[in-house]
């Protein structure tokens, strides 16, 4: 998918004055924000889990190469095919190859970002091949030629009646609009004739486990089993990160991603597979591939500051928290990882100068860092990604920061320094910014200072500092 | 140089390091327990599922009645048909499928859909999987309305029914009608994800993996649209869980 980081403002804003959108963003918050936060206060050893998470995750990135190595070998072991590939290109290549080798007709493709990240289903229409979404609210977005709004709940942003113009044959504008029960039930009649012609399928992979080459597969909708039983050639793509390293390392990683993404104890379906179907079986693919994706994943790698971004189970909890998100909906963040993940992913991984401004789009409040159930400090990547942008740390010539800003905060950095230096700066900004004050706010600011002002008051500083008027009080209270 | 070689080759240099080193132990992750360690995790799962079936059992059938499932507890083989033959009747079911499990056969399950009228099918594997014999089994499971399965194990934690399909049993049976039955016992009732990973790693250190396993927690459902949650988008609208209580 082409990366369209740059109109963050104008899409962001769109989405800000739009009642209908983000009335359905509060369902992302109602629904899933408040779900992971009653599924977390039900489970006893909650931050057990969330620990015990992140020390598989950080163990298995650490030892990345050999967990890569030994997933290959096993699939290959049960029967399978391993292909890796250096970009979204070589990974689409590899499908499209295959699918025209096995002579496909109809491809169906279980959510995966992943796929998002290769343009997969456009290549293969492209080709003439038949492909299509199964998840409904991919379906629903591929059928509307959009991009995912979230990364677990693609439509969100789709009224019931945007949905029946797409679903319903019989909808015309002024009719009652179905209501989603019978839309759903519209889409599963759609797609059972799919299913039932399918000969490939492309799946994505929520954890690929190394000691076995097993695949496992979360979904509500049972897509995910329909794929990995139906069509004769089953493709899965993943990203390179998401492997754990044995079996046992499931109960915890499937608690934590399903309860952080919908909420639930469990979805109502985890399927693991280990290659093409058994001899013995009726059912099941008869070729299996597994596509390993990098696509700039090494950046993160190899940046100690950013290489825990590569511990994301891409569960969403962090959209659902962040409270710029649920404002500025999904599209603003202009490629296929939205949200506070994506603002941190997205510029390396497409290394993109105009993603630079995703970092920006966050208050640092904390509650990404807080949502994560594998504990990334995403807060403190969004910092550093700020940083090297207005140093101009990657590209000296697209450096963001002024030579008048830079001095002024060297300024402040030498005055904040000294106990001396600040508070003469305190009283010196107090004289000079009390004349513009009203009633102990500034309201009106000349610039540099308008900049806050024109949306927000800013208060006058205070006469005495916390630390002389604790003084005060201590003396008082000794005396 | 493979695409392979290089790929990892990168990761190792990102990773700061010249060559690949072998993990020796982490506490993290169970991927280092040897295979009489993962045997000894099994032997205590099975002990601990025998001793606290009657705890798990009522745990169970709540677990799954939160999630969706329609739990029916009986004390005998007869009541089990009597519920699967309701069923039948209550859906207007004309073609019946299902797997090759011993449960069912105990139950008398042919008997009891037969006598609605309905037509039956078992999955049972003819040793001959040809194109036309794998189309064939296809379409009749599409076709059918209602899909009848015993299970491998049952999870009380999640309220979750556990499939290893394999030969005589069928991956959509319990997929593809619109009704699933799965007919279980106390006995096969795990305590936890946790106990369920221990048994399948224990098989997979001794070489006894299953091609597949399916776990399955309710009906299909989707809250796509408007974040309205409905049933039975891609798989079955309603499931039913006969747990058969004889001693």
């Amino acid at each position: 998918m082409k990366p369209l980081t740059s109109d963050f403002r104008a899409k962001a804003a769109e989405t800000m004055v739009d009642e209908q959108v983000l009335q359905s963003l509060e369902h992302v918050y109602t629904g899933f924000f408040k779900g992971r936060l009653e599924a977390a206060g039900n489970t006893d050893n909650w931050e057990d889990l969330r620990e015990k998470g992140k020390a598989i995750k950080d163990h298995t990135i650490a030892h990345l190469d050999y967990y890569l190595g030994q997933l290959a070998d096993n699939v290959e072991k049960n029967g399978g095919s391993v292909f890796f590939a250096a970009d979204a290109a070589e990974a689409r290549k590899y499908v499209l190859d295959l699918a025209h080798a096995r002579d496909i007709k109809t491809v169906i493709k279980s959510k995966s970002m992943v796929s998002e990240e290769m343009a997969l289903a456009q290549a293969l229409i492209d080709e003439g091949i038949e492909a299509v979404e199964t998840d409904l609210g991919e379906y629903i977005i591929q059928l509307s030629g959009e991009t995912p709004y979230h990364l677990i709940a693609p439509a969100v942003h789709k009224s019931r009646k945007e949905v029946a113009e797409l679903l319903d044959d019989s909808y015309v504008d002024g009719n009652p609009v179905p209501d989603a029960t019978e839309l759903t039930m519209m889409a599963r009649e759609k797609l059972r004739s799919v299913f039932e012609r399918a000969d490939m399928s492309v799946t994505g992979v929520n954890f690929a486990v190394a000691e076995s080459g097993s695949i496992a597969l979360v979904t509500n909708e049972g897509n995910g089993r329909m794929s990995t039983t139906v069509p004769r050639v089953h493709v899965a793509v993943m990203g390179m990160e998401k492997i754990v390293p044995s079996i046992q390392d499931l109960s915890t990683m499937l608690r934590i991603l399903i309860r952080s993404a919908t909420g639930q104890r469990i979805s109502s379906y985890v399927t693991l597979v280990n290659g093409a179907r058994k001899s013995d079986e009726e059912e099941g693919p008869e070729e299996f591939h597994l596509v390993i994706l990098d696509n700039g994943r090494q950046k993160l790698l190899a940046d100690e500051q950013m290489r825990e971004s590569l511990n994301c189970i891409r569960c969403g909890a962090c959209l659902n928290a962040c409270p710029v998100y649920r404002k500025v909906g999904g599209h603003a963040y202009g490629w296929v990882y939205p949200g506070p993940i994506g603002a941190i992913v997205t510029p390396v991984l497409t290394g993109l100068k105009d993603a630079s401004n995703l970092p920006a789009a966050s208050s640092l409040c904390g509650a990404c860092h807080d949502a994560c159930p594998v504990k990334i400090n995403i807060p403190r990547m969004l910092l550093e990604l700020r940083y090297r942008t207005a140093e101009g740390k990657t590209d000296k010539q697209e450096r963001t920061s002024s030579m008048r800003e830079r001095t002024v905060w060297k300024a402040w950095r030498i005055g904040m320094m000294g106990r001396k230096r600040f508070d003469v700066g305190s009283r010196l900004s107090r004289l000079f910014l009390r004349p513009l004050a009203e009633n102990g706010w500034l309201k009106k600011a000349p610039p540099p200072i308008s900049g806050w002002t024109s949306t927000r008051d800013f208060p006058l500083i205070s006469s005495s500092s916390l630390r002389s008027r604790l003084n005060k009080r201590s003396k008082k209270t000794k005396s | 140089m493979t695409s392979r070689a290089k790929f990892i080759a990168n990761v190792t240099s990102s990773l700061g390091r010249t060559e690949v080193i072998t993990p020796s132990s982490d506490d993290s992750t169970a991927a280092f327990d040897d295979a009489a360690t993962a045997r000894a995790n099994a032997g205590r799962v099975m002990a601990d599922t025998a001793a606290r079936s009657v705890e798990l059992t009522d745990t169970m059938a709540e677990a799954a009645s939160t999630i969706g499932w329609k739990v029916h507890r009986v004390a005998n083989p007869e009541d089990a048909a009597d519920i699967v033959a309701n069923i039948c009747v209550q859906k207007g079911a004309t073609s019946v499928l299902r797997s090759a499990h011993d449960i069912l056969d105990e139950i008398n399950v042919d008997a009891a859909v037969t006598s609605t009228g309905a037509n039956l099918r078992v999955t049972e594997h003819s040793g001959d999987n040809n194109e036309t014999k794998v189309n064939e089994s296809k379409s009749a499971a599409f076709a059918a309305d209602i899909g009848i399965t015993g299970v491998d194990y049952a999870i009380a934690e999640t309220g979750t029914v556990v499939l290893h399909p394999r030969s005589g049993l069928s991956r959509l049976v319990s997929l593809a009608p619109p009704t699933h039955i799965a007919v279980l016992r106390p006995g096969e009732i795990l305590d936890s994800l946790d106990d369920l990973f221990a048994m399948e790693r224990s098989d997979h250190m001794s070489g006894n993996l299953a091609g597949s396993m399916n776990l399955i927690s309710g009906p299909s459902k989707t809250a796509d649209i408007e974040g309205t949650t409905v049933t039975g988008i891609h798989g079955p609208l309603e499931v039913h869980l006969i747990i058969l209580e004889t001693d």
